[in-house]
């Protein structure tokens, strides 16, 4: 039996060893170049070059593929808001380096403990493990990939994810004014502009029935969201979010991250509903 | 059909084939990453379907009692990225899985991957291990 364990020790250790060499991520390097992944990483990680930003007929800036290519954007699970060192949240390659460490996010008390909570209980609780859909930052690193499908014909903006309950969300384009009186809702109510470059976004009216990140920041349904969408270059897309929710936090705040372009893929359906059993077997805590 | 549930040994080639991925959950609210396991037995239910594909086998553990074990792989588009078809493994088919037992010590586990007995095949089962929340 002992022997049965040490062997199971060895086998861990080989494992820890060989996962951080297999492992898709960008290395441990700071980033020279904040939300651009080209040539970033080391080794199998390392990201290659990439073509410039792509710009459709109108001149602004295409967030998908081009014409007769395909790719999607990934998901990317290492991506956080707010830098969590004793927690492994803090990939400072694909992170921007302006994010600010958990200690410095302006949490109101009751959600900073809500926070802490979600952490330690290993996210257990997470609405997107019961197939909830993902609003605002949840929605841009969940797995498996994202689809930015931008329809100028039509003034509106669609995102698809991928890794979920079949979500998407609307962003109109088309300078209408907010209406009132609209009911809250897993993604709100959003309103886009372009800046040259640059998407932004803004939305309200969200429920509180998702959590903001994977991670477990909170918010409330007083949250209101802006989002810039660059690409500032074909391979990658500069999230940034900054959050204005005064029923969770003291001040606005911002974080955001880079996803990676990839060009080998397309959608696909995933309807996180079909069998899952995940939410039963969800166990909170460390065993003793 | 002779079962047995086996030791934990040789995982280190099983890991080469697999490289870690993205779930839709944590793997630590799931799983005891100090809990590998290698077990030997026969597939009575395959769920192709998302989030996750699920398998069942019969094992015989070392009192000789049978016991059906359920597995957690990837999902069904990530798994054919890797080689595997719906029909890999099937019921009836002996098989040996590698992986990671769950927390609340049910029967049932995360498998990082699958060898079809009888081909020899060996296929990585797109598990989510060492990914973070």
């Amino acid at each position: 039996m002992r022997n049965r364990y040490i062997m199971g020790l060895a086998a861990a250790a080989i494992a820890a060893v060989i996962f951080s060499w297999a492992a898709p991520s960008f290395g441990q390097e700071p980033s020279q170049n904040p939300g651009v992944l080209a040539g970033k990483g080391k080794g199998k990680g390392k990201r290659p070059p990439s073509r410039p930003t792509p710009h459709g007929p109108d001149g602004h800036v295409l967030l998908g593929p081009l014409p007769g290519e395909k790719g999607v954007w990934n998901g990317n699970a290492g991506a956080t808001l707010a830098t969590n060192v004793g927690r492994g949240l803090d990939n400072n390659l694909v992170n921007l380096p302006t994010n600010l460490k958990i200690p410095d996010v302006p949490f109101q008390d009751w959600a900073r403990a809500l926070y802490e909570s979600r952490q330690a209980n290993n996210t257990a609780d997470d609405p997107h493990v019961r197939c909830k859909s993902s609003g605002g930052a949840r929605l841009y690193h969940t797995p498996y990939g994202l689809e930015i499908v931008d329809i100028p014909e039509l003034e509106r903006i669609y995102v698809m994810g991928v890794g979920g309950p079949h979500t998407w969300r609307v962003i109109y384009m088309d300078g209408r004014q907010r209406p009132k009186d609209i009911d809250p809702s897993f993604h709100g109510y959003s309103i886009g502009h372009w800046e040259g470059e640059k998407l932004v976004v803004e939305t309200t009216n969200y429920n509180q029935r998702f959590w903001l990140t994977r991670e477990g920041i909170p918010h409330t349904e007083f949250l209101k969201l802006t989002e810039t969408f660059e690409r500032p270059e074909y391979d990658t897309l500069r999230y940034v979010v900054t959050i204005d929710d005064p029923g969770a936090y003291t001040k606005t705040w911002s974080g955001g991250w880079a996803i990676p372009w990839n060009p080998n893929d397309e959608m696909y359906e995933y309807v996180c509903q079909e069998n899952n059993r995940d939410a039963r077997h969800m166990f909170r805590g460390e065993l003793p | 059909m002779r079962l047995r549930a086996l030791a934990i040994v040789g995982v280190t080639g099983v890991l080469l084939a697999a490289a870690p991925l993205l779930a839709h959950h944590s793997f630590a609210a799931e799983y005891d990453a100090k809990k590998p396991f290698e077990m030997k037995g026969v597939i009575t239910k395959v769920d192709w379907m998302n989030p996750h594909v699920y398998f069942y086998i019969d094992v015989r553990d070392e009192s000789g009692k049978t016991v059906n074990w359920a597995f957690e792989m990837g999902p069904p588009r990530l798994l054919e990225r890797g080689g595997w078809k719906k029909n890999t493994m099937k019921e009836g088919d002996e098989v040996i899985v590698a992986g990671t037992l769950a927390k609340d010590g049910g029967k049932h586990g995360n498998a990082r991957s699958v060898t079809v007995a009888a081909t020899g095949q060996k296929l990585g089962a797109a598990s989510s291990e060492g990914t973070i929340p």
